[in-house]
Formats: structure tokens, C-alpha cells, sequence
């Protein structure tokens, strides 16, 4: 296999509306990286978390989500038939239940990784439960740049309102928790998840004395901190506790990023310039950059929103100037149906983009996908009636075998078994997850 | 001793403040009518077996009311909403309705006096609204905070609840980010590397006509302000709006493009005619390109801020094919290659081959108050430019020792990199990561037991107060009178309360607590249909949120009582706006007050922004505005929906059959699972109807039948369209105050309200009525209020312990 110190010439991509964009940007490009060895056996495993608000089309009656067919060679469904050419590597797991109760939209986006219930609040007591992607963060990306990333479309600054009542609307605005009372916050700026992969502007040399800078920063900082927590009363401690936590974690994270900072450089492409305007575009680049962050081995943990619950975004440019929200509230009535199933298709049309990528992207001796596993679904099954049982979910992945509809047999089982089946798949070896209570769903 | 004695006299302050209506005890003659009163209309449901709402009030006692305060602030939320008993059930006559919620707040009032709670917040941490105004107090420069630093979350309705405010490694990082940004700018880093930095205008932005901000005699294009952080030389590409083929519009007939740096016009260029056109005919990017390059100004421009505008010459009347076009909005076509250019985007690349700057900038006249002639000053000097920094940085007198700190990071930059501002710029990135920064801290006294209140530090007081009023630090007045000790004297409180309203820095009240409040900052997010609203362009989203953000600041800045937020006879105007509302007279871009002839126009209510915020993207929506009304306008709790029920039958409203929304909603109503919250939801979104998704009046519905506007409140109260809505909503005045109030005590203080938090609500609108509810009386108030002044000690909150007490012998 040739590899190139530099594959393609930078472009200046990526530069606003219009159809010209060029979203296999860095598809093309193979990172040099010189530094590691490419062997198979080396090759790092990855895994991300795509989710989906508001369910699917699955009432009572019909059910364009999951499978009718049960095991091997399952019949191809209406909503997941974008993701057909990834039949080999894709595993349906149905039947699971998530957290119902009130709270329902919350209930949906916080049960999705994390198997807990929200506790219904907005104070200080807001909590949850470790979300999946950090458990595995924590143990497979302590060596890279970052052990996660969490990335989002939609700017939450403008959903205020769209929250249910009673609790924060911290739980919506994110699926990842880093502790059972630490939501992690997403970024929606290409360009600022851009800057902080590659290390903001200037020359190699003013990258790396800015984190060598950086660094001598934040042990003066992590010295002030400590004189300053010694002052404080008990509740406010813990928050500065947080701080103290997270300058250690960053520190960290600078160490990985001067190790690396010259392969790195060799494999930035040209930076995106902002928030793209059309939904398309920025889902594009967001997945462009977790393409390269994975390629580049600068993450191997993401999750990624594609909307988020209770947000009014519609989707003219497919025929739905209705809001993903309210749609999702059909009624059983066969048009709004029909347009709801269409937002659905849509998502996973974009996602298949990203699936395509991985697969064509060589890594070792295979492709990035086999060395790669990925979830997408959503915390809610039928979004009309916000039910949390049966929830639609979908494993990706080359690390096992695919082709396959696995439904567990009780409905009371919980996401949490599938939690910590990927877990187990990525080789975190922990005995239980959620509300597990050590159950796996199967995946092979 | 002195300090005890001090927090003391502080506290019975307060609770005078906690306490408007003397009350000796609860008359047990009245009590026992008030007793009857709850068992005949509400133990129906709320008792111990049927357990409605989760509440059982006949195991409470109406005489004592004390120990289940909160469980009582929820009644009492609920009477004043006139959401109980339901509308359809058995009421008592509204003078004994009346009475009760009388009796029960002054009963509870009285049992708050007895224990004062004036809660707790969490630690503040600055959340991104707030960075960038500090950073623009202290150091004189606007950055894109947006892109550095990732949002915050929001809780009770606002991003400034500390409790959630949290620290994540992204956000670390991000602060990390903008240290070193800003400490490179602000100082004028001769190092500064060439970047890019991208203005873009939304492709909804139409660019027919002159658009506020811009040259007369121009029309479209775009004006910015931009921190050029060295003397150099820099490039300025304007990228034009191009339809789907690639191609810029218009391009068949010849436009006069111009720069401008300062108001000083850098560049006038033709773009377009036969020449650009045959080009375009034949290879559209080609033409893109040529247009392009031509329009590029590369000069050099001195340190600093600098205005820039791209824009273009407006033509005479003759009449374009744009001017024939039927919508406001003049980008409407994907492939259609006439009308005119548009400007969408601004990129400013550089410096390049830049020099430290020349001239003093805003940024470096912040920062440095002294500078030295020789090596043996620097020292001196940047110890008096670090301290007088982190004084307003940490917002407070600064001690040796901190500033020891920051000077080993001076002696560091200053050795490493061999200059005295190198010394400094590395000093204060240091600084905007101290905790002290980026924390606002407050202590409790070792001398007040946990549970115990006490009166925070006047330096804590003028922290609040800034981040309160003004979203940032405290200025030196403010330190000065604190560090003194004389911040927390009634008079002088006032006057800075007073004085502060005046600094034109007040209007964060505008964009953070009104922008909030009234959720216009989701203008930004609201999508309306282009096929439903053709009209709709980014024009009139502006248009919408300057209007309501005028509106607000006319009635700050004239002191005016808060109602008129609801009912004035004024509003804020433009060409386009006025047009959209159907008010002639009104000509040109910029905004004036304007006299209503038809005061259906009047208030918040009949605001585009407030009617486009509340409504889908395709039609309104009755439910969304009706809850936005309960919980903004009224601040009554709604239920949460049920469990597993769609939480809006109204959504399927796109359905083939003609059925109509109001109908579907009269539906639903008849659930009972939803008619207790509903009937008096939808009532109010109904009598709305009249004003369309984007705000426009209108008589018949998406579906072209004539709109009906008529229902009754919860109350009874029968109305028919928003003027009746809107005399309904104001007839008993405490409504809306208390709940203006409570909101703005809720952004305060940086924490959600609680139940003990509720008497000093009431108290603030009763001491407020006999000033007419002025914008500023309310203010004061708050200002003067417990939970302003003072804070409980850590440990154990005494009412929840009571509350949780009462929960277990249930």
C-alpha cells in the first residue's frame, strides 16, 4: 500500500453555500502518518454514536423501522434501506427498552447512552448516569488528542422553550455524560472543532510553543485553584473540584497533541470557514471532520446529534417544511406519516455518507469500517406516542459480524445490554452497564 | 461583635423587605371559612385516596400553613392562574376565590418572616455572553465568542443558573483558546500569524434596497466592525451570492461594486455587462471567478478596529427585472441568473508583512497605563498595569501574592521573547484562566452557623449587581465604593442601581434577560416556510428582533411602568416592518417610534417576533402560544403532559381532510388527560389566530376559512380576538408584574426560584404598586431583596428538610 507523504495538494474547501462543496474533501486525502505503524494488528478500534430525536415510524400498526424477519439475511426495512450496501457489517438489535416516565423527550436523549433515568430537575442535583461512549472513551482513547469528541448541528442558543418542563435543558442538549452528574456540552462550529484538532493558526513552531505555553498555564493555574479551594465551603468545592479535574484532563490532552503535532500538521486540510447554512453541508463537514479525527487516529470515540429533541428544524429542501417535532406527532394519519419517515430517510441517507467514507478509507490492512463500530438510533421508538420500548437502534461495524436482526426476547430488557455488548466489542472488559444487570444482547 | 451585629441588622432589613403585610397569627374564624372553602371545591380530587396532582390537601392544615409552604405556593400558583378547580368544575364565587389566595399568601408571607430563607446559589461561573462583555469592559475589543467557546445550557429558562453552569475539557479548552486569542490581539502580538476570518450574511439577507448601517445611495451588501490586530497589509474578497448553476445573479447588466474602510471608499468596480455576461453565458464559474478577483482590495490598514462595508451603488428608478419581482424578498429563484448581486460573504485575510501596531488601539489603551522608557521601568510599570488588570478582572483588590503570579508569567514572556509587551500579553493570558476570573466566588462567614443567612460582602454585592445589570464586571466606581464599604448604604445602593440603568451597558438587560425572557434569541433558529411566507427574508427576521428589542429598552430607559410591555401605543419601525404590519408612512430602513393608530398592534403580543417565535415554520400554532402566554406573560406552571399521550393533537394539522385546528383542538380538549391544562392553553393561542405565523393580520386561515377568535378564559371571562386577550390579561395588574418579576429575580440571582423565594415576589410587586410598577422601582427592589443581598450558609436548607419531613409521614 503507497502511502503519501501528502496525498492531495490543500484545498480551499468547504467555502459556503452551494452545491460545489466538496464534501469528500478529506475523503481523498490518506494521512501520512509516518509515526505509527500501520500494521493490522495495530490498528486502534473506534467507535461512534449517531443519534436521532423523535423515533420512527413504528405505531401500533406499522412498522417501517424494524425487520420483520428475525437472524441472518433479515428482510430489508423501509427506514433502514439506505444502509443497505452495509447489510455485511450491520446488526439490527430490537425489543430494548429505554427510560419511560415523565419527562419524555428528556427521558428519550438521556436513556439513549447512558441506560439511566434523568432525575427531574434544573438545579444543581441534575444527574444521570455515565454515558457508554465515555466508559469507553476512558479506557481506548486516553492516547489520543481527545478520548471523545461530542458534536452537534443545531445551535441550542436558539431552543430556548424547548425543554420539558421541569427539568434542565441540559439533558436534551447532548447524550454524553462523562459522570452520572457531568453532561459533556457538543460543538456545532466546524471551523472551532477544525481549530481545536489541528491547534488554531500560526506556523508549526507557534502551535507548539502555544501548547508548550498552554501547558505551563495550567500548572500555575491547577497551583491557584488548589490555594483557592482550600477557602471555600463544601458545595462550591465541588465545582472547583471540576475545574481542577478537567485542567489535569487537558493537560493531558496537550501532551498527546505535542507528540503529535508533526504528523499532524502534514495531514490538516484547509480550514472550514464557519456554520454552513444549509443542514446538508454542515452535517457534511461535521462528518468530514470525525472522518479524518478517526482516519488520524486524533479521536477514536464520538458521539454526533443529528438534530436534537423538541427542535423545530424542518426540512424543505426534501419536501418537509414541517417541524421534525411535530411531525413526529402524526397521529397515525398516513401523509404526516409519510413525511415523518421521509425526515427518518433523510438522516440515514446522510449517515450512509459517512458509513461509505469509513468503508473506503483504508486502515491497516482493511478499511477504516472494520476497524470501526458504530450505534445509530434513537431513544424513542414510536415518536408519536413517545414510547421507549422497542427501541430502534442499529450496530455498523466491521469488528462483527453483520447481516443479522437480533430481538431479544423480553421487552423489559434495557439499551443498557446493548451498551454493554459494544462495550465488550471494543474491548472494555467491564461486568455491567445501566440497568444491564450484566446482560448482553448478542452481538457476535 | 461588630460584623455579627452588621449581618444582623442586614437580615431584619430584609425581612421587612419579606414582610408588607403585618400579620399577627391566623384568625381562626377566617381560617375556618377558608378551611370550608378548600373542602368543598378541591378535596374532590386532591385527597389521600384519589391523589390528584399528587397532592392531598385534606391532609394539610389550612390554619398553619407554614410547614407545607411549598406545597401551598403551588396552590396559590395555581389559583392565581385560575387553573383550578378546572374550567367546567364547581367554583366558588370569585370573591370568595379571591379571599382564599388573599388568605394564603399573607399566611404564608407571615410564616416566611418566621423563617427567612434567602437561598443559595451555586458558584457562578462566567458563562459566554458574559465572557465576551467582560472582555469588551476590560479590554476594550469585541471577540466572536461563538466560535471559540461552546454554548451554555439553560435552565428555569436562562444560561446564567449556576448550578448547571459546569466545566467540561471542551470548555477548558475553549477558554484556553480564547486566552490566547485575546491577550495576542488586545496586546498587538507582532508575531500574529496571517488567518482568515469569514463575515457571512445569510442568503435570506434581500440586498435590493439601502440597508441600515450602509452609505446612502448604496443598497444590499454588508458593514462590519473588524479588530485588525497589526499594522499590515491585509485582503479583502467579497464572494457573492451564487444561484445553484454556480452563477452570480444579474451579472447581464452592469453594477457598481465599492469597499469602503472607515466610511473612505477603498475600491469602486463594474461588475457585470456584456462582457461578464457572455462569459457567464458560457462558463458560469469562469465568470464567478473573473467577478471575483476583480472585486479583491488588498491594502494596508493600521492596527485597530475599522469599519468595512461591501456594497453597492444604488441605480436610478429604471426599472430592473428585480423590481418587478412579487415577493419583499428578492433571492427567490435557484436558477434564475437575473436580478441583481448580492454580497454573501467577507473574508479578511492577514496581516501580512505586519508591524507592531502604530497607533494606540481601544485594546492597548485598556491595557497599558503606564509605559516604560527604560529597561529599569519595566518592572515597576507592568506591576502597575498586571494589578490594575486583575483588580478588574477578579473584581477586587488584588493581593502581592497574586500578583506575583501573574508577574512570573510577565518575567517569562518578557525573557523569552525579549520585549516588555510580550511580558504582558503572556501575563494576562494567564490571568483570563485564573479561577478568580472565570469564577465569580463568594464566601460564606466563618462566624455564621450553616443554615444561618447573612449578608454577602460588598464586593460580592457589586459583582452581582454588574452581572445583573450589565452582564459583566463591576466598573471602578462601583470597586471603589465597594472596597470602601460604602456600596451597601440604602442611598448610595440606589443611585448605582440608578446610574447603571443609565450606562448604555444596560442594555445586556436587553439582549440577555429580554432576549431570554421573551425567547427572541430563537429569531435566530425560526425558519418559516418559504412557500407558505414568500416574503420572509432575513430583512424582516432583523426587523423583528430591533423592534422588540427597542420596544424593551424604550421602556427601561423612560423608566415606564412594566405593563406597558403588554398594552403601549408605541412601537419601533421600519420601512419593511411597517409594510409587513400594514402601517403606511413609514419609508426607509432605519428604525423610529411610532404612534399605533390600531391598538391591535400594541404590546408584546402583537410583536413579529413574539408571534413568528411562537408559531411552526408553515402555520401558527394555538398551543405553542397559549403555553408561551402561561408561562412568560401569566407565570402559571402548566401539568406536565401524561405519559405516553402525543403531547399535541394539533401537530397532524397538515392532514388531507379539511378538518379545521380549532376543531381538532376542541377534540383533544375532550380527553380529560388534557382538557385541565388545555382549556386554558388554548383559549389564549386561539384568540391569537388573527395574527398569522410571521406575525401579518389576517381574517381566514391556512386553510382559507374565516378565522374564529372567540373562547373563554379560565377564569370565564369571554373574549374574542387579541385586543380582548390582551385588556384580560392585564385586568388584575399583579399577574404580569409578579411574573416580569419573578423572571428577572430568576436571572438575578442565577438560580430557579423556590417556594421560599415566593414572598419576596409578592412583596416586590406590592412595594412596587405605588410607584406605577416602574421598570426601575422593580429593579430596585430586586436589588434590595434577600435573595439579592444575602445567601444562607452552607449546609442543610432548613425548608427542604421541613418539606421532606412532611413528605415522609405521608
Amino acid at each position: 500500500m503507497m502511502i503519501f507523504k501528502k496525498a492531495l495538494p490543500r484545498r480551499t474547501v468547504l467555502q459556503g453555500a452551494g452545491a460545489a462543496v466538496a464534501l469528500p474533501f478529506m475523503g481523498a486525502m490518506v494521512p501520512a502518518l509516518t509515526a505509527q505503524a500501520q500494521t493490522a494488528a495495530m490498528r486502534p478500534k473506534r467507535a461512534g454514536f449517531v443519534y436521532i430525536p423523535h423515533g420512527f415510524i413504528m405505531t401500533d400498526s406499522v412498522d417501517w423501522w424494524t425487520p420483520t424477519t428475525v437472524g441472518r439475511d433479515f428482510e430489508m426495512t423501509r427506514t433502514l434501506e439506505p444502509l443497505s450496501a452495509f447489510r455485511n457489517q450491520m446488526t439490527v438489535v430490537s425489543n430494548l427498552m429505554g427510560a419511560d416516565g415523565s419527562g419524555q423527550h428528556t427521558g428519550a436523549t438521556t436513556a439513549w447512552l447512558t441506560d439511566r433515568y434523568p432525575e427531574k430537575t434544573q438545579g444543581a442535583d441534575i444527574g444521570a448516569g455515565i454515558s457508554i461512549d465515555q466508559v469507553i472513551a476512558n479506557q481506548i482513547g486516553q492516547d489520543t488528542i481527545f478520548p471523545s469528541m461530542q458534536l452537534a448541528i443545531e445551535d441550542i442558543t436558539s431552543l430556548l422553550g424547548a425543554c420539558d418542563s421541569g427539568f434542565s435543558c441540559a439533558y436534551l442538549d447532548q447524550v454524553s455524560w462523562a459522570s452520572e452528574d457531568t453532561p459533556l456540552p457538543t460543538q456545532v462550529n466546524p471551523r472551532t472543532v477544525f481549530e481545536r484538532m489541528f491547534g488554531g493558526s500560526g506556523t508549526a513552531e507557534q502551535r507548539l510553543a502555544r501548547m508548550q505555553q498552554n501547558r505551563s498555564i495550567l500548572d500555575s493555574v491547577l497551583d491557584e485553584a488548589h490555594r483557592t479551594e482550600a477557602t471555600l465551603d463544601a458545595g462550591d468545592r465541588v465545582r472547583l473540584g471540576e475545574f481542577l479535574e478537567n485542567i489535569r484532563e487537558v493537560e493531558r490532552r496537550i501532551q498527546n497533541a505535542e507528540r503529535r503535532s508533526g504528523d499532524l500538521a502534514e495531514v490538516a486540510p484547509d480550514s472550514p470557514i464557519g456554520v454552513p447554512e444549509l443542514y446538508e453541508e454542515h452535517v457534511g463537514v461535521m462528518y468530514d471532520l470525525l472522518h479524518v479525527a478517526f482516519q488520524a487516529d486524533i479521536t477514536r470515540v464520538f458521539s454526533l446529534m443529528m438534530a436534537r429533541d423538541l427542535s423545530h428544524l424542518s426540512y424543505p429542501q426534501i419536501g418537509v417544511p414541517d417541524p421534525h417535532h411535530s411531525i413526529s406527532h402524526h397521529a397515525d394519519r398516513p401523509d404526516v406519516m409519510e413525511k415523518h419517515h421521509k425526515v427518518n430517510v433523510y438522516h440515514m441517507q446522510l449517515i450512509a455518507r459517512f458509513i461509505e467514507k469509513l468503508a473506503t478509507t483504508p486502515d491497516g490492512d482493511g478499511s477504516l469500517l472494520d476497524n470501526s463500530l458504530l450505534m445509530v438510533g434513537s431513544g424513542m421508538s414510536n415518536g408519536n406516542q413517545h414510547t421507549k420500548t422497542r427501541l430502534p437502534n442499529v450496530v455498523i461495524s466491521g469488528l462483527i459480524e453483520g447481516n443479522r436482526h437480533i430481538q431479544v426476547d423480553d421487552i423489559s430488557r434495557t439499551i443498557g445490554q446493548l451498551h454493554l455488548d459494544i462495550a465488550h466489542q471494543m474491548g472494555v472488559d467491564i461486568a455491567d452497564f445501566g440497568r444491564s444487570e450484566g446482560r448482553t444482547v448478542g452481538l457476535s | 461583635m461588630y460584623l455579627r451585629k452588621n449581618i444582623v441588622t442586614q437580615l431584619a432589613q430584609a425581612l421587612v423587605l419579606l414582610a408588607p403585610v403585618a400579620a399577627f397569627g391566623a384568625d381562626q374564624e377566617a381560617a375556618a371559612e377558608h378551611i370550608e372553602t378548600v373542602s368543598n371545591y378541591c378535596f374532590d380530587c386532591h385527597n389521600a385516596i384519589d391523589w390528584e396532582g399528587e397532592l392531598a390537601l385534606d391532609l394539610l392544615d389550612v390554619s398553619n400553613v407554614g410547614p407545607d409552604a411549598e406545597t401551598w405556593e403551588r396552590v396559590v400558583n395555581k389559583l392565581r392562574g385560575s387553573m383550578m378547580p378546572p374550567p367546567g368544575q364547581p367554583r366558588p364565587d370569585q370573591e370568595t376565590y379571591h379571599q382564599l389566595v388573599g388568605f394564603l399568601e399573607d399566611e404564608l408571607d407571615r410564616a416566611a418572616m418566621e423563617h427567612p430563607n434567602p437561598g443559595r446559589p451555586g458558584l457562578y461561573r462566567l458563562n459566554r455572553v458574559q465572557y465576551a462583555r467582560v472582555i469588551r469592559d476590560l479590554l476594550g475589543m469585541d471577540i466572536d465568542i461563538a466560535a471559540i467557546l461552546p454554548p451554555d445550557t439553560t435552565s428555569y429558562g436562562f444560561d446564567n443558573i449556576a448550578d448547571v453552569l459546569n466545566v467540561s475539557p471542551t470548555l477548558l479548552e475553549g477558554y484556553l483558546a480564547a486566552a490566547d486569542r485575546v491577550s495576542a490581539i488586545a496586546v498587538g502580538d507582532p508575531d500574529f500569524p496571517p488567518e482568515e476570518a469569514n463575515y457571512s450574511v445569510s442568503s435570506m439577507l434581500s440586498q435590493n434596497k439601502h440597508i441600515d448601517g450602509l452609505p446612502l445611495g448604496t443598497r444590499g451588501g454588508m458593514s462590519i466592525d473588524h479588530n485588525f490586530p497589526l499594522d499590515g497589509i491585509y485582503e479583502f474578497n467579497t464572494h457573492f451570492l451564487v444561484n445553484s448553476l454556480e452563477v452570480i445573479k444579474g451579472l447581464q447588466f452592469p453594477h457598481q461594486f465599492e469597499v469602503s474602510i472607515d466610511g473612505e471608499r477603498v475600491k469602486l468596480v463594474t461588475i457585470g455587462g456584456a462582457a461578464d455576461y457572455t462569459l457567464m453565458l458560457e462558463n458560469g464559474a469562469a465568470s464567478t471567478e473573473s467577478v471575483e478577483n476583480r472585486t479583491k482590495v488588498r491594502l494596508a490598514v493600521p492596527a485597530g478596529v475599522h469599519n468595512v462595508t461591501v456594497t453597492f451603488l444604488e441605480k436610478t428608478q429604471a426599472l430592473d427585472v428585480a423590481q418587478l419581482e412579487p415577493f419583499e424578498k428578492d433571492n427567490f429563484d435557484p436558477v434564475y441568473v437575473g436580478g441583481i448581486p448580492s454580497v454573501a460573504r467577507l473574508n479578511i485575510r492577514g496581516p501580512f508583512n505586519s508591524r507592531s501596531p502604530s497607533e494606540i488601539t481601544a485594546s492597548r489603551a485598556a491595557i497599558f497605563s503606564c509605559y516604560p522608557q527604560l529597561v529599569s521601568q519595566e518592572q515597576a510599570c507592568a506591576e502597575e498595569i498586571v494589578a490594575s488588570l486583575a483588580r478588574k478582572a477578579y473584581r477586587r483588590p488584588v493581593g502581592e501574592d497574586e500578583v506575583g503570579v501573574l508577574m512570573d508569567f510577565y518575567l517569562e514572556g518578557r525573557e523569552s521573547r525579549g520585549s516588555f509587551d510580550a511580558g504582558i500579553q503572556m501575563a494576562l493570558r494567564r490571568m483570563l484562566m485564573s479561577p478568580n476570573f472565570l469564577f465569580r466566588i463568594e464566601r460564606d462567614h466563618p462566624e455564621v452557623a450553616s443554615g444561618e443567612s447573612f449578608a454577602i460582602s460588598d464586593l460580592e454585592l457589586a459583582s452581582r449587581l454588574s452581572f445583573f445589570l450589565w452582564s459583566s464586571i463591576p466598573d471602578e466606581e462601583l470597586v471603589n465604593l465597594a472596597s470602601s464599604g460604602l456600596l451597601s448604604d440604602p442611598l448610595v445602593l440606589e443611585e448605582q442601581v440608578n446610574r447603571m440603568l443609565a450606562d448604555e451597558k444596560s442594555d445586556a438587560l436587553v439582549e440577555n434577560f429580554a432576549g431570554q425572557w421573551l425567547q427572541l434569541r430563537n429569531l435566530d433558529g425560526a425558519t418559516p416556510d418559504e412557500i407558505a411566507f414568500p416574503d420572509f427574508d432575513e430583512n424582516l427576521r432583523r426587523a423583528f428582533l430591533t423592534e422588540t428589542s427597542m420596544f424593551f429598552a424604550s421602556v427601561m430607559h423612560e423608566d415606564r411602568n412594566v405593563l406597558d410591555l403588554m398594552t403601549a401605543d408605541y412601537t419601533f419601525l421600519n420601512e419593511r416592518l411597517a409594510r409587513h404590519y400594514g402601517i403606511p408612512g413609514v419609508y426607509g430602513d432605519h428604525f423610529r417610534r411610532v404612534k399605533l393608530d390600531d391598538p391591535t398592534r400594541g404590546g408584546l403580543l402583537s410583536q413579529g417576533s413574539v408571534l413568528t417565535v411562537t408559531s411552526f415554520a408553515h402555520r401558527t400554532s394555538p398551543v405553542l402560544r397559549g403555553k408561551y402566554v402561561l408561562d412568560n406573560i401569566l407565570g402559571t406552571r402548566a401539568s406536565d403532559p401524561p405519559d405516553n399521550v402525543p403531547a399535541l393533537e394539533e401537530n397532524a394539522a397538515d392532514a388531507l381532510d379539511q378538518e379545521s385546528l380549532r376543531s381538532r383542538l376542541a377534540r383533544h380538549r375532550a380527553d380529560p388527560a388534557c382538557s385541565s391544562c388545555h382549556n386554558i392553553m388554548d383559549p389564549i393561542g386561539l384568540a391569537m389566530e388573527k395574527f398569522d405565523a410571521v406575525g401579518r393580520w389576517r381574517d381566514v386561515d391556512e386553510g382559507g376559512e374565516p378565522i374564529d377568535s372567540t373562547g373563554q378564559l379560565a377564569n370565564g371571562t369571554p373574549i374574542d380576538g387579541p385586543m380582548d386577550l390582551k385588556a384580560a390579561l392585564v385586568e388584575d395588574p399583579e399577574m404580569f408584574v409578579s411574573t416580569f418579576t419573578n423572571r428577572m429575580l430568576t436571572y438575578a440571582i442565577g438560580r430557579g426560584l423556590e417556594y421560599y423565594d415566593m414572598p419576596t415576589v409578592r412583596a416586590i410587586v406590592d412595594n412596587t404598586a405605588d410607584e406605577d410598577y416602574r421598570f426601575s422601582a422593580i429593579v430596585q427592589e430586586i436589588v434590595k431583596s434577600a435573595p439579592f443581598r444575602m445567601k444562607q450558609a452552607a449546609g442543610d436548607d432548613p425548608g427542604r428538610v421541613v418539606a421532606d419531613a412532611v413528605a415522609l409521614t405521608r
